[in-house]
Formats: structure tokens, C-alpha cells, sequence
């Protein structure tokens, strides 16, 4: 049997997260923020106070243990109520990734950087030459001297200027395969050689994206995150989990745009009548019920799955390609509805419209989706 | 002995979800029920006086059987109190203030008290009537519009907004007091509030088990929104003289 329903303390959780937000009043200052391109410091503060942050961080490192499936909802819920993008304060990803693959030493440094809703690391994965091709990534790991030297240029470093590390790849050049030559590192983002530029984009105007310069940069053995040389298998670990964090942004954004636009259609009139009782608007609101609607089915599933231990490798592709277009056009909806005035920097729509473009790009572009479902899909027909 | 405090709060309906009907009828029947947002502030408050005295704060309840709901049970507990009593009745679904005064009193005879806190009134009929009410048939010191709460060796120091000043009171305990929104900025509960809450002692009670019986319900012969009407738009800027009198001349027109 299917149950869709929350558990009650999912729901209560979502209650706490919507008076938070209410208490905050939070939206002209977000506006604010998105104009003078800051990180809204103080709204990320109160959910940190509110105990968001530590949600997902195990007790034992002084979180409130929570399974995926309720942060793929509180997430959800946050940007849905208007929170900007990529500016969410729980850390899930890092937390997710620490967990798997740090020493006790690592998950406790990026854990209590965690609970304070510090980004505790920028990923150091895309370079100028390697974005969808990660394989021919080039940033160079060599020891000597008994040192840990990296050179390299990753770019698209989401909170680079922000984060107290990053979670650089760099190969050995060791073994021949690329596949079995990466391994992962944590490198301090203060060390001596680091260079940060930030980049000037259409949107996610409250979280900087960053070139990253590293020349000579000194790390320590201890920084190596995981296995020597298994560094592109711990990073696909990697993108599973943060495919369904990016899609649970899309549905929120989604979301937040579908609320706003339909309310206006319920009372713009315009002829005389409200704008709602057109059927050309209808459509477009039916429409993007469903895509929310579909785009919910495909996200809880496949968070169900990740809670249950079941592989997600073919759902996580499937939900971020699925979701990253239905958002999209679901936020393109909203600013048609809304008409002039979605389109200007006033209206919530548009920001949302700015933002959300590049969840179709990053984190794995729509179209290297197909590249990893397709394939998956394909071996496996073929197994039966 | 410990300090025993004791906040009451009601379960009320949602009010964005009363749906006025056009013969101006309430349609309660999609409302969720929550719980009252002006007793959210008499329970941060009981919580905070035990914590300080070293006591045990306790919440209390009366209401009909939607009310032994377990959502709206974690939703009470997760607000920091160590217990909950509920009185559960179907007859108190017309309780008026009195009998409900009533009820809580039996119940809070019963588990015992030092402080009950009221909330100023309830977010549904708000007639600020139950805490004042709660008080004489308990017998005990009782003052509203409180909105602050000190304690002292065996009473508390209340402070109360008057219009024109601050009333400041020693009161001997036991007593029962209301208490503003001021008081406090009641707390939004986490995870770990939420499910600690699920884990914590309730108590059920009927009406016969706490001897007392709701005698006459009243008769609610009709409740009825206000007639909506269009605003005048009438609008006196400045602060002159004969600006005043306008505006004056204005409402007195009505009145």
C-alpha cells in the first residue's frame, strides 16, 4: 500500500518551519539581499537557531538525527515559502558526503561547521575544461618532500568565497584510466597559492560561484578524503545524493512560483472578470499542478528509496532531469500569468526565474542525464 | 516541594479556515483545529517559572473528543511542558466560560498546583473570561493582563500594564493569572521537541471522574459574522486643528 500522508512529526516540523519563517518576515529582506548580491545573513541565522542546521547531523556530533527523507521535505518546504536558492542552511550534501567517505577528524571539523549552517566546503569538481566530461579533470596531486602538493583551476564553485573548505578532486597520475586516478582532498581555503574570482551571473545573486586558483598549495596527507585513486567513484556517490537535494529546490521553487501566480490569477481582472476565469489561464494552472505534482512522486520516491538503502543511481537522474525542465517551465508559467509585472525585479517570480535556470545545468546538465539513465536503463532491460 | 505550574490552553479552529457563508453562518467544517495561538505565551511562561523555581511545568486541557488528537497532543507537549491532562467530554462542546472555568478548576484541584497561567483569552470566542472565572472557583489570587512574572520566596512578582502605569504586585501564592503576548515569544519547537513530546505522560479524564457535570448547557441560538461593508475611503491627512475636528465629525456622524 502507497501512504502519502506526513508523519505527525514531519508535519509539525514543517509547522515549526513556516512560523520561522512567518516570525522572520523575511521576504522585503530577501529582495534586498538578491539587489546588493549578500548572503542573507540574517534569515539563515534564525533557521540556524531554530535547529535546522543540525537536522541530519547524527547526535553524536551534537545534531538531531533525521532521515533523508524529512530533509528532502523541509527543504522542499523552505524554498517553497520563498527561500532564496543554494542559500539553504542545512548542509545535507557535505554531511552526506563527509559521512560516507571522512575520517572521524573530518566528519567532526565539517559536521561542526555544519551545525552552524556554514557551507563547510565549496565541491572542487568542475574545471574550465572538464564540466559534463569529469574524467579530464586536471587539477595535479603530487607528493613531495613529504608534502602534499595541488596545482590546479576549478571553476564554478558555488560558496567558494564562503566556505572554510573545499572538497577538491585532483589526479595522481598514478594510473593510466582516469576512472581509478582521482582522489579527493580537503583543502583549507585560507592556505597560502589560493586565488577566488568571483563570477558575475544572471541569477543566485545571494550565493557567489567562484574560479578557484590553487598554485603550490600545501595540504597534509590527513586531508585526503576517502581512498587514494577512488576519488571519481566516491564523487558519483556524490551527485546521487545531490541530485535529489537540487530537485528538492526545484519542486520548492516550483512551488513558491505556482502559489504566488495563482493567487493573482484569482483576483487580476482584467475584461471585467478575473484573469482565472480565462481558460487559457486555467490550462497553464492545471498544468502546473501536475508537473508539481509529478515532480513530488518522482522526488519522495526516490528519497524513499535513498532512506531504505536502495540504489538511486538510475532514480537520481531520472528526478533531476525530470524536475530540473518541470520547474522551469512551471516558474515560466507563473511569470506569463502574472504578465508585465512578473518580470519585474519586484515580483518573487522573476527571481525564482533567474535561479532556477541553472538547476537545469548544474549539478549535472539535463542532458547528461540521459547519458547515465540511458545507459542504466538499457543494461538493465538487458539483465532480464 | 517542587513548584507545580500548570498553563491551560484551548484547541480552537483554524480562523483562515472559517469559511463565511453568505447568510454570514460560520462553516467550521474544513477547519484544522490548532491550539490557541494567545495561550501559546502561558505555556512558554509556565515552562520558563518552573524551569527558574526548579519545578515541573504541566499543560491542561478541556474540550470535546477532537481534542484527544495525537498530533494536537505532540503539538501541546513539544512546547517544552513535562505533562499533559486532558479533559475529554462531548459535553464540553457548549461549555460557556463558567463551566469550562469549572472543569479546569476540578482538574487542576485534582493534580495539585502552585501557579496556573491563563492565556488573555481564547483565539476563537475570546471573551477573556476563563483565567478570571478559574480563579474565584478556586478560590485563589487572581489578575489578568499580566505580562511579567518574577518569582520571590514563595509568591511572585507580577507586573501588569495599566493605561497609565505599571502595577507591580507581590502575590502570595497559590494564584491563577492571565497573561498578554508580551510576556514572552513563545518557542518554535525542533525535531527533537517534536519527538521527545510523543514520549512524555498523558492523563485522561471524563467529566465523572473529576465529579463535576456541565447542568444547563447554553443554547447557542445563532453566531453570525458582522454584515461586510464597503469602506468609506474617506482619508484626513495632517494634524491641524481643524484636521482633528474633521476626522472627529466624521466618526461621531456614525456613531
Amino acid at each position: 500500500m502507497i501512504d502519502f500522508q506526513k508523519t505527525e512529526e514531519q508535519e509539525l516540523l514543517l509547522e515549526s518551519l513556516r512560523e520561522v519563517y512567518k516570525r522572520g518576515n523575511f521576504d522585503d529582506y530577501f529582495k534586498e539581499c538578491d539587489k546588493n548580491h549578500v548572503f542573507p545573513e540574517k534569515a539563515a541565522d534564525a533557521m540556524v537557531e531554530a535547529g535546522f542546521a543540525k537536522l541530519g547531523i547524527p547526535e553524536k556530533f551534537g545534531g538531531t538525527d533525521c532521515d533523508f527523507t524529512t530533509l528532502i521535505f523541509v527543504a522542499e518546504e523552505a524554498y517553497a515559502l520563498g527561500w532564496p536558492s543554494l542559500c539553504w542552511v542545512n548542509q545535507a550534501l557535505q554531511v552526506d558526503d563527509i559521512m560516507a567517505f571522512g575520517s572521524e577528524e573530518q566528519c567532526k571539523k565539517i559536521l561542526d561547521l555544519g551545525l552552524k549552517g556554514i557551507k563547510p566546503f565549496t565541491l572542487g569538481f568542475t574545471e574550465p575544461q572538464a564540466g559534463s566530461d569529469n574524467s579530464s579533470m586536471n587539477t595535479k596531486v603530487e607528493r613531495k618532500d613529504g608534502k602534499v602538493v595541488i596545482n590546479g583551476h576549478k571553476t564554478f564553485n558555488t560558496a567558494a568565497n564562503r566556505s572554510p573548505y573545499m572538497l577538491c578532486i585532483a589526479r595522481e597520475y598514478k594510473n593510466e584510466s582516469p576512472y581509478k586516478d582521482f582522489s579527493m582532498f580537503l583543502l583549507p581555503m585560507n592556505l597560502p597559492g589560493i586565488q577566488i574570482e568571483n563570477l558575475d551571473k544572471i541569477g543566485n545573486w545571494m550565493m557567489q560561484t567562484c574560479e578557484v586558483y590553487m598554485k603550490d598549495c600545501e595540504i597534509k596527507e590527513s586531508d585526503l578524503v576517502g581512498v587514494a585513486g577512488k576519488g571519481f567513484y566516491q564523487l558519483m556517490k556524490n551527485f546521487e545524493v545531490e541530485r535529489l537535494l537540487v530537485c528538492a529546490a526545484n519542486v520548492g521553487m516550483a512551488r513558491c512560483a505556482y502559489d504566488e501566480a495563482v493567487k493573482y490569477a484569482g483576483v487580476r481582472e482584467q475584461f471585467g472578470q478575473t484573469i482565472g476565469t480565462f481558460q487559457l489561464i486555467q490550462e497553464k494552472i492545471v498544468d502546473m499542478k501536475i508537473k508539481i505534482e509529478n515532480m513530488q512522486n518522482i522526488l519522495y520516491k526516490a528519497a524513499w528509496k535513498k532512506s531504505t538503502g536502495q540504489s538511486i543511481m538510475i532514480d537520481s537522474s531520472l528526478v533531476k532531469r525530470y524536475t530540473g525542465q518541470a520547474a522551469f517551465q512551471v516558474i515560466d508559467d507563473a511569470m506569463q500569468i502574472m504578465g508585465g509585472i512578473g518580470y519585474t525585479n519586484d515580483c518573487r517570480i522573476s527571481r525564482l526565474w533567474r535561479d532556477q535556470r541553472v538547476y537545469r545545468i548544474m549539478a549535472g546538465t539535463e542532458e547528461i542525464m540521459v547519458h547515465t539513465a540511458g545507459r542504466a536503463l538499457i543494461k538493465e532491460a538487458m539483465k532480464g | 516541594m517542587s513548584m507545580k505550574v500548570i498553563a491551560c490552553y484551548k484547541i480552537v479552529p483554524e480562523e483562515l479556515d472559517i469559511i463565511i457563508k453568505a447568510d454570514r453562518t460560520l462553516d467550521m467544517s474544513k477547519a484544522v483545529l490548532k491550539l490557541g495561538q494567545y495561550d501559546l505565551p502561558a505555556i512558554e511562561e509556565a515552562v520558563q517559572t518552573a524551569e527558574s523555581a526548579g519545578g515541573k511545568a504541566i499543560i491542561l486541557c478541556a474540550g470535546p473528543t477532537e481534542i484527544d488528537n495525537s498530533k494536537l497532543i505532540k503539538a501541546a507537549l513539544s512546547r517544552g511542558a513535562a505533562e499533559l491532562f486532558m479533559v475529554v467530554d462531548d459535553a464540553m462542546k457548549t461549555a460557556d466560560a463558567s463551566q469550562t472555568a469549572g472543569v479546569l478548576a476540578a482538574a487542576a484541584a485534582k493534580i495539585g498546583f502552585d501557579l496556573i497561567i491563563c492565556g488573555e483569552g481564547s483565539s476563537d470566542i475570546y471573551a477573556q473570561q476563563v483565567g478570571a472565572q478559574l480563579g474565584e472557583q478556586l478560590q485563589v489570587n487572581t489578575f489578568n493582563a499580566v505580562n511579567n512574572i518574577k518569582l520571590n520566596n514563595g509568591s511572585i512578582i507580577v507586573e501588569r500594564a495599566l493605561e497609565r502605569e505599571i502595577e507591580v504586585l507581590d502575590v502570595p501564592l497559590p494564584a491563577v493569572i492571565s497573561v498578554t503576548t508580551d510576556i514572552n515569544l513563545p518557542r518554535i519547537p525542533q525535531l527533537k521537541d517534536i519527538l521527545a513530546a510523543g514520549k512524555k505522560p498523558v492523563t485522561k479524564w471524563g467529566l465523572s471522574e473529576l465529579g463535576v457535570s456541565i447542568a444547563n448547557p447554553i443554547d447557542v441560538v445563532s453566531t453570525l459574522a458582522p454584515e461586510s461593508k464597503e469602506r468609506r475611503q474617506i482619508i484626513i491627512e495632517g494634524d491641524s486643528d481643524d484636521k482633528v475636528e474633521a476626522f472627529l465629525q466624521n466618526i461621531k456622524k456614525d456613531l
